[in-house]
């Protein structure tokens, strides 16, 4: 297939982009930005060539570069896996960059910004990086990319590095982030060491399979009992299910690290030091959607674990909710939305854990694209606004900015879940998977999901109220600061993308309607049509990536099966989606009565302690800091107290001993030849008569 | 030849230099030091080209590289002779000693400004001298060389060090001393114990792997016994927690390019010999105490990255990070599996190259600000944009950033010793202990980078700040391009590693 020939250029194009930024970024009109708006754009068409051949039928999964062939019981190697879902999150990345790049001109450029190369070179990188994670077909290729965009986020947060808050703030998301790879990494090489391979899927020659996958030979041993080939299990002492939920909430660390999912989820508010298109690309659309990705490219292996699905379920839904309710009180428009980001990917991570895998992929399309969206608006408010993000200074935008202010609309009702914007498509069937398969589940499997469940849908009510909280005091009622009465105008660098992701926001969740399918019979469910491949043959039998391969093993290993606790599908289906949206617009009304009017107040205070605990994010980062700073170093500092002390005061005291055993030695080397004489004599004598007593002389 | 040549041209370069006066000292030594440089790239070129497939100097002496054997003395009935040659092991660390000391001594131009003729004439002595530490297959040549590093190191630290200079180079001599003494007594046990004919290395490997009947103390083999004297006297090179403490002193008093080769090279020699003398002629009983050994490793990881943590000046947490690094060869070398041992190896290069880098990157900023304290400076990325970037990218290079070098060390370690059969249940929570250190690492560099390197500009010295000269930012680009190249594409080294390690992991299988 020719676009699989090409397809390596996705990857490489930004990263040329990259080095051409950094190198040559300040001889270059615009500082690089034209290198980039190149590069994503040639990796954009290349995309799209690539997933009209997926369309086609086609899928990939070769070995590109072999980075260590010397031995040979294991080989690392970088390859390319192209199949629906790599297709689909390839078109994302590279859309989402592409405008990014184009918005950053308005954002970057136009505000007369410093350090342009090293931003641009950044957003390269950047792409370059998550590209090559998207596309890996393995799992340390996969880690490698994953922590190259954990630095490319570094560096972009940190871009201001000559104020304080952002370099912290990178610390902090580096520092986070790592902490959840640590468990990845164990997890990498404990699945290499097991397996004897991290394919994510086999790799087949004339459908001959060549080079099996990890989740197949995790499925061989569970499903079928084949255990030879399967190394550690003797090394640990477990069964094949026990180690492989091991293995696989190892790697659920980087999941949760990089998804921004409770516990470490306090780096991604911080995060929003950096400039507001990076957070747009990186922590909102992208970068963070790579820890749920991750779950989704390794879905046969999570279906295997009761356990792990649990768990992912579980802190899915607690986070969703979790996170909507600090989102309540923020006062800066990009913590709100970084906060509604975070409960975004717990619905996500919902959708997974309680078998959702459609549910979960179709809310990370469309959560990209509003939530891109909502993040570029923002960004224009804040040009307008001369980078002041409190809302309360602003108000009454809306006549001023008319095409930010409709784009940022349809973004809002996207992420409230409103039909028939896209958010409500996708947080609808999300909510549905958690509850047919509670209901459906025996046992406390069914159980967690319901819990979850619940917390997901209580979730749904505090999204529709922050986001028109959000909305109504940034572009409704009075302006409240002479900046909002009199802003800067935007230009077509900032409206063109909006307009742009505009559209897609209010129109990309017709790729799914499964609800509208369900009832009509009509066969408009593409999304899932796209990732459940043809019936017979094709690309499931050779990969194994498909939906159904994925709903054989739940119904098989878990027992994850659909039950319908409301008479039919139809009905429970309908209850469903009026529930949610009904709380949606609840949330949404509540939002309205509060702050609509032409002189909204906060309304905070009347939380009482609450309030207390929301402004201070349950104190989460407080114990976070505490146990680096208050714990950690001061351990250190005990440690070194030990190093200087006792292990070198040994040391120094050994040393004292001899210098002063010498310094009083050397008064026998006196000089006088006499007392040398003596000295000869005695030691004569003495010598022999150790001899003769040992020789028996006496 | 090729060896000899090496030594011949740095010995009469290091003359030269001596020689000369003060002011064309730097540029004639990094011109005379080019040459071993170029002469080990080409000698690289031509393994990675043609050598492929050789196996391990010490145990097939028929597939030595570049080997030269010339009869020297007789020592009673030990025949000693000038045994020079090299394997997939040595090479690598070879070109890493020429090419660093080059990078090195272009470094010290700038800081070094008294004595420059003497100075870089030690450097080069050095250098003849480490370049015979891993060429030389004879133990008694072997040993010449071993102890010829100490003497410019002792004086490189004691007179242009700084102001603890004395005590710090003392300590090194004392400390590296005993331990060399520690390490003769264990090994010429075994050595009278065993007919050996030759001081040869690959005979002495034969003798000692053979050796059956030898005598034990207080129900102690004696082999177990020489074992632990000799891992202790190179363990204090390496160094291993609790025999470090002479490496934070040393460090912080030696002139930065002295540092590049302390932490670069010289710790090296320690696991070099380690696996040339423990590992290899010592197989059996490297592999009954493995976990022992690997606990010691485990320790130093996380002991000498908890210490970097409470460390302010910038030389301290990079010598300190160093034991942590260091930590890794010990579990990697234990593992005895191809990944752990080749990965231990590996991560030789890749760490004398990081660490190489990092104390360069520490010493041009010290050029400019005179000072090396986390709080009294911030914001130099404002001032010196370039070197700034560098030690960005060397700092996230020893985080073990992928397709950088320390990740494959790291990454190839972990992998060998996570089903490490010499280390049986405990593989796994070992090497997961292990780990850690990548999380602490990251704590303490950012950390300092945050402090020191971003925010608003301030200097407690009155020093002006500008960029770095050309020549003091090349070495570190240098550096900078071999750590990149190294981790897109390890099997440079990782391949002519592994031709030489799986020899050793094939012979003592019955642990």
């Amino acid at each position: 297939m020719a676009a699989f020939t090409y397809a390596p250029a996705i990857v490489l194009l930004p990263f040329v982009s990259f080095l051409v930024a950094l190198f040559a970024g300040d001889r270059m009109p615009k500082g690089g930005a034209l290198a980039g708006i190149t590069a994503t754009g040639g990796s954009l068409l290349l995309s799209i060539w690539v997933a009209l051949t997926v369309a086609g039928g086609a899928v990939h999964n070769e070995i590109l570069y072999q980075w260590t062939t010397s031995v040979e019981t294991l080989q690392l190697n970088f390859g390319l896996l192209l199949d629906p879902l790599s297709a689909l999150m390839l078109l994302i990345v590279c859309l989402i960059s592409f405008l990014v790049h184009i918005f950053s001109l308005g954002y970057m450029n136009d505000e007369g910004e410093t350090g342009l190369p090293r931003y641009y070179g950044g957003l390269g990188l950047f792409t370059a990086s998550m590209l090559g994670f998207v596309v890996a077909n393995n799992l340390l290729m996969a880690f490698m990319f994953f922590e190259l965009v954990g630095l490319c986020s570094y560096l972009l947060i940190g871009f201001w590095f000559r104020q304080d808050g952002p370099p912290s703030a990178a610390k902090k998301a580096f520092l986070v982030t790592r902490f959840g790879d640590y468990f990845f990494l164990i997890g990498v090489v404990g699945i290499f060491a097991t397996f004897g391979t991290g394919l994510f899927a086999p790799i087949t020659q004339g459908g001959e399979v060549v080079a099996e996958s990890f989740p197949m030979l995790a499925e061989h041993a569970i499903v079928d009992g084949e255990v030879e080939g399967i190394a550690m299990l003797e090394t640990v002492g477990m069964g094949p299910q026990a180690w492989f939920t091991v293995l696989g909430l190892l790697v659920l660390g980087g999941v949760v690290g990089k998804s921004a999912q409770f516990p470490l989820h306090t780096w991604l508010p911080d995060a929003m030091e950096g400039p507001t298109p990076v957070s747009a690309l990186i922590h909102a659309a992208t970068m963070v959607a790579a820890g749920v990705y991750l779950v989704a490219r390794m879905y046969g292996f999570y279906a295997l674990s009761p356990t792990a699905l649990a768990v992912i379920a579980l802190i899915g839904g607690f986070t969703a909710l979790f996170a909507a309710t600090m989102g309540l009180v923020k006062q800066e428009i990009k913590q709100v939305l970084a906060y509604s980001t975070i409960s975004q990917y717990g619905y996500m991570m919902l959708a997974l854990g309680s078998g959702g895998y459609v549910a979960a992929v179709f809310h990370l399309t469309t959560h990209a694209v509003f939530k891109a969206l909502l993040f570029l608006g923002a960004g224009s408010v804040i040009i307008a606004m001369h980078h002041n993000e409190n809302m309360w200074d602003m108000g009454g935008l809306k006549d001023r900015m008319p095409v930010t202010y409709w784009t940022f609309l349809a973004g809002s009702l996207a992420l409230a879940g409103i039909v028939p914007f896209a958010g409500f498509w996708s947080k609808d069937e999300v909510l549905y998977e958690a509850l047919i398969h509670g209901f459906g589940t025996e046992g406390g499997l069914g159980t967690v999901y319901l819990a979850a469940y619940a917390m997901g849908l209580l979730a749904v009510f505090f999204t529709g109220f922050y986001t028109f909280r959000m909305v109504y005091l940034t572009f409704h009622g009075d302006a409240r600061s002479d900046t909002a009465r009199d802003p800067e105008p935007v230009r077509w660098n900032v409206k063109g993308p909006l307009t742009v992701l505009g559209i897609l926001a209010t129109t990309i969740g017709f790729i799914n309607m499964a609800p509208v399918a369900k009832l009509t019979g009509a066969h408009i469910d593409f999304l899932h049509t796209w990732l459940s491949g043809p019936e017979e043959g094709g690309w499931p039998e050779l990969l194994s990536t498909d939906l159904h391969h994925y709903e054989e093993l739940l119904h098989e290993v878990p027992h994850v099966d659909p039950a319908y606790p409301l008479g039919g599908e139809i009905t429970t289906l309908l209850a469903s989606a009026a529930v949610s949206l009904g709380l949606a617009l609840a949330g949404v009304l509540v939002a309205r009565s509060l702050y609509a009017g032409a002189d909204p107040v906060e309304h905070t205070d009347k939380l009482g302690g609450l309030k207390t605990l929301l402004m201070h994010n349950y104190y989460q980062d407080e114990y976070q800091v505490w146990l680096a700073t208050g714990v950690t170093y001061p351990l250190a500092r005990v440690m070194n107290k030990f190093d200087q002390g006792v292990v070198d005061g040994v040391v120094n005291g050994i040393s004292s001993v001899s210098l002063f055993g010498g310094s009083r030695i050397r008064r026998i080397q006196s000089g006088v030849v006499s007392n040398y004489a003596t000295l000869l004599t005695l030691g004569l004598v003495l010598l022999l008569a150790a001899f003769g007593i040992m020789g028996g002389w006496f | 030849m090729w060896v000899a040549a090496l030594l011949l041209v740095t010995l009469l370069g290091t003359g030269l230099v001596f020689l000369s006066p003060d002011r064309y000292a730097g540029k004639l030594a990094a011109a005379v030091s080019a040459v071993p440089a170029l002469g080990s790239i080409y000698m690289y070129w031509v393994y990675l080209t043609q050598y492929g497939g050789t196996g391990n100097a010490l145990l097939s002496p028929a597939d030595i590289a570049f080997g030269q054997q010339i009869p020297w003395i007789t020592l009673g009935e030990l025949e000693v002779s000038y045994y020079v040659g090299l394997d997939g092991i040595s090479m690598p660390l070879l070109a890493l000693t020429t090419v660093l000391t080059t990078l090195a001594i272009v470094s010290a131009w700038t800081p070094i400004d008294e004595r420059q003729s003497q100075f870089y004439g030690l450097m080069l002595f050095m250098e003849v001298s480490l370049i015979g530490v891993f060429s030389a297959l004879d133990f008694f040549l072997w040993f010449v060389f071993w102890e010829g590093v100490l003497i410019p190191m002792y004086l490189l630290i004691g007179v242009w060090g700084g102001p603890r200079r004395k005590y710090a180079a003392i300590k090194f001599f004392v400390y590296t001393n005993v331990a060399s003494l520690i390490m003769f007594a264990g090994l010429f046990a075994l050595v009278f114990s065993t007919d050996l004919t030759s001081l040869s290395l690959p005979a002495m490997a034969e003798a000692f792997r053979t050796a059956s009947g030898l005598p034990t103390i207080a129900g102690v083999n004696l082999m177990t016994i020489s074992f632990i004297l000799m891992f202790f006297g190179f363990a204090v090179k390496v160094p291993v927690f609790p025999l470090h403490t002479w490496l934070p002193d040393a460090h912080v008093e030696a002139p930065t390019p002295v540092s590049v080769m302390l932490a670069g090279v010289l710790l090296k020699m320690g696991t070099y010999a380690l696996l040339r003398f423990n590992f290899t002629m010592l197989a059996d009983t490297a592999r009954q105490l493995a976990v022992p050994l690997a606990i010691i490793g485990v320790v130093s990881v996380i002991y000498g990255a908890m210490l970097a943590l409470a460390q302010r000046d910038l030389k301290r947490i990079v010598a300190y990070s160093s034991i942590s690094s260091m930590g890794y060869v010990i579990l990697g070398l234990v593992a005895f599996t191809p990944y752990g041992m080749g990965g231990a190896t590996f991560q030789m290069i890749a760490h004398g190259l990081i660490s190489g880098l990092m104390f360069m990157a520490v010493g041009v900023i010290y050029n400019t600000t005179h000072t090396r304290m986390v709080g009294d400076m911030s914001g130099l990325a404002d001032r010196m944009p370039w070197t700034v970037g560098i030690f960005v990218a060397a700092a996230f290079g020893y985080m073990g950033l992928p397709l950088m070098a320390g990740f494959a060390g790291e990454y190839f370690i972990f992998q060998g010793s996570f089903n490490a059969p010499t280390l049986g249940g405990a593989a796994p929570v070992l090497t997961s202990l292990a780990m850690f250190g990548i999380v602490i690492v990251a704590g303490y560099l950012l950390w300092a980078m945050q402090r020191t390197l971003f925010g608003g500009f301030n200097l407690e010295t009155d020093y002006e700040v500008s960029p770095a000269a050309f020549h003091d930012v090349a070495p570190l680009a240098v550096l900078l391009l071999l750590v990149i190249a190294l981790g897109v594409a390890p099997d440079l080294s990782f391949a002519m590693i592994q031709d030489s390690i799986s020899p050793v992991l094939e012979i003592g299988g019955g642990a």
